[in-house]
């Protein structure tokens, strides 16, 4: 029995008679990061909602802590954090306000505590108080980040994670992700480039057209380099 | 089992129990009392009405198995049921128009049972609007399952409301002689071979609609098959 | 328990925040209740009883289908559904949070259409419009029972709007029967044993459909 808490056997999608994801095989292990790589339309979107059990698949299996991800029982939801293209935060909330509610419901102990901690670590502290309404496309993107990483899951999976982030903001999420790679949380996010990810030690995919070309497994490389470069 | 001859042998029944049912109701049931000729038309409203409600609980059923085991046949099951169940309904109200106009000069009845078939008529309506919105896919059966299951639940209740509305504030029109009170055993028959007849009618074009509907389930499994064997080959 | 509350009080703070649900709701049954005083050209006595219980009701339908639709598509802007749908949360809890939010809504859109029910059609704040509240409540608690889970659904299609009410009206026939019947029969003067047969079919009907709901919410939530 393999130990990868996300896995995709023989996964495939079809809309209708279109087919969007074919054969697609990889796994990541407790603590390992892979970065699915690929173009506009090339299937990344609907492979993390695969593996986060929003869409059921068409063939194959798409499986977290080993069980399919569309079933998942709630006590292993509640270790599972997703960062998607949408925002999923409440415009007329505070930033704190959200978090505070999405803490509630993964069972955080002292909601509000955690909250303003997540706040300061996303440089949002300032802002805890300010409807996301008015927040620019970046702030709403860190906010997005520490709500899918507050209840600490150990299974992370981060649509675009850095899109819309400056420099200082892409640091900033990259330090949080090796850091909850470092307590043992499995990664698996898309982009449209593999630089940022190949510094953090990600083991990169390539989608193209729905199928898979490249490792089919994350495997960390020997050295792993955290993101020690200075930005300034 | 052959199916073909299955659907055959269901047609040719069919017609047999039609032709007997529509001799007995044309030409051996004598003519009642009260209403005159027109009262034969009896026997294709009744047939139709217990077509009608029976075929609205295969939807319900048909849902159930869905939801809970996932197989698209039920789905294919539940459709077939409720656009033939549809058309029955529509017959109801058609022949009980027909029926009430040169008994009471009025072209509809606030009956109870009349009424209680117009709101079944309308839920199917909205089964099949909600099933034609949503499109072939998965979600479309989901809810289609969930909304014939709801409004399987809802009919009972909708007979005992609409009873009670009518026994507590009498319809200006009287109602209707229902299924009881035929003094003729003739008619007794008649009625049971009409029975017999519609419901043999409302299995044949099942049959034959949910065929239909399971063919076009399978060439949709092979048109996905297809696409992803030519994009193989393009890799 | 604990997220049932945070999702019911979220949805009741975002409505305070700025929502336009329930002033909408208010207006919606205030324009309602004109268009039939028009229609209806009501006389007092027990003409006038009947009719404004007709027109109470007819704008309890129509204001719950938009407080149904609110409720639910409130979690679309910015895909928080797929949020909650990945979350621990219960799908029945979330449909309880969702009912009782519609059925908050309602009932304050209620309270006023009562109130203006009263002025337009030349009715007495008396005892006999306090003998209506069980029914417009048990009313109210059905629709937004039904009402929530047809707006689950459409809300997810394109073109869901046509759909709800198309749905929900047939299937809240009984309770519409039962709810204007003893609404009429209030209003009247009737006692209260008039009144209890009509009450019991509103209950069972709450009962059958918040059952409903609750069991079935988790197959219209989930999504494509």
């Amino acid at each position: 029995m393999t130990s990868a808490l996300i896995e995709a056997r023989a996964l495939g999608k079809s809309f209708g008679p279109t087919p969007v994801l074919r054969d697609v095989n990889l796994s990541v292990e407790a603590g390992r990061g892979a970065a699915v790589v690929g173009a506009n339309g090339a299937g990344k979107s609907t492979l993390i909602r695969l593996l986060a059990g929003l869409s059921a698949p068409s063939l194959g299996a798409a499986l977290l802590f080993g069980e399919p991800a569309r079933a998942l029982r709630p006590a292993l939801r509640r270790r599972v954090g997703l960062l998607s293209h949408q925002s999923m935060l409440y415009p007329n909330l505070t930033a704190r306000e959200n978090l505070e509610f999405y803490a509630t419901l993964y069972g955080v102990e002292d909601a509000r505590a955690e909250a303003l901690e997540w706040l300061e670590r996303v440089a949002l502290g300032a802002a805890a108080e300010a409807r996301v309404r008015g927040f620019s496309r970046g702030m709403e993107q860190r906010l997005a980040l520490a709500r899918s990483m507050l209840a600490r899951p150990d299974v992370l999976m981060l649509d675009e994670p850095f899109a819309a982030l400056d420099a200082e903001g892409t640091a900033l999420a990259a330090a949080l992700v090796v850091e909850a790679m470092g307590r043992g949380c499995a990664v698996l996010a898309s982009a449209h480039s593999a630089g940022a990810f190949e510094e953090m030690g990600f083991a990169v995919l390539m989608l193209s057209r729905g199928r898979l070309v490249g490792a089919p497994s994350a495997r960390q490389s020997a050295a792993r380099q955290p993101l020690a470069r200075q930005v300034s | 089992m052959n199916g073909r001859a299955v659907r055959l042998g269901l047609g040719l029944l069919t017609l047999a129990l039609m032709l007997a049912a529509l001799y007995m109701v044309f030409v051996y049931v004598p003519t009642e009392a009260d209403q005159g000729i027109v009262q034969r038309i009896f026997y294709f409203h009744v047939p139709c009405a217990w077509v009608a409600f029976a075929s609205f609980a295969l939807v319900a059923v048909a849902g159930i198995f869905y939801l809970w085991l996932g197989q698209q046949v039920w789905d294919d099951l539940g459709y077939a049921a409720a656009e033939t169940g549809m058309v029955f309904c529509t017959l109801v109200l058609v022949t009980g128009s027909i029926w009430a106009k040169p008994i009471w000069g009025a072209w509809w009845t606030w009956d109870s049972r009349l009424t209680t078939t117009l709101i079944l008529w309308l839920l199917y309506g909205g089964y099949l609007m909600l099933r034609a919105m949503a499109g072939d896919s998965e979600q479309g059966a989901r809810f289609g399952a969930v909304v014939g299951i709801v409004a399987a639940i809802d009919v009972p209740i909708v007979i005992v409301s609409v009873r009670l509305w009518r026994t507590i504030h009498p319809a200006v029109l009287v109602t209707r002689q229902g299924g009881h009170g035929l003094e003729d055993p003739r008619m007794v028959a008649t009625l049971l071979v009409a029975l017999a007849a519609f419901t043999a009618l409302f299995i044949w074009i099942l049959c034959l609609r949910f065929v239909t509907l399971r063919m076009h389930t399978r060439l949709g499994a092979l048109a996905r098959s297809l696409a992803l064997a030519e994009a193989a080959a393009q890799d | 328990m604990n997220s049932f509350v945070a999702v019911l009080r979220k949805d009741l703070m975002l409505e305070v925040r700025g929502g336009q649900s329930t002033v909408a709701l208010g207006a919606l049954s205030l324009l309602v209740l004109v268009v039939l005083v028009f229609a209806f050209n009501p006389g007092g006595g027990e003409q006038g009883a009947e009719a404004a219980a007709g027109a109470l009701w007819v704008a309890l339908v129509f204001s719950g289908m938009l407080g149904a639709t609110r409720a639910v598509s409130a979690e679309n802007e910015n895909g928080c559904i797929r949020a909650l749908l990945i979350s621990p949360l219960d799908r029945a809890a979330l449909y309880a949070a969702k009912l009782a939010a519609a059925f908050i809504f309602m009932a304050v859109a209620e309270a006023a259409s009562i109130i203006l029910m009263v002025l337009f059609f030349n009715l007495e704040f008396d005892a006999r419009v306090m003998r209506l509240v069980p029914a417009v409540l048990l009313g109210a608690l059905g629709f937004a029972a039904l009402a929530t889970l047809l707006a689950g659904i459409s809300s997810r299609l394109r073109g869901g709007d046509l759909v709800l009410p198309l749905l929900a009206v047939p299937m809240f026939v009984p309770a519409l029967i039962a709810g204007v019947k003893a609404s009429a029969s209030a209003l009247g003067g009737a006692p209260f044993g008039e009144l209890a047969v009509w009450l019991k079919v509103l209950v069972a009907f709450d009962v059958m459909f918040v059952a409903a709901g609750y069991l079935l919410f988790e197959y219209v939530a989930g999504e494509e």
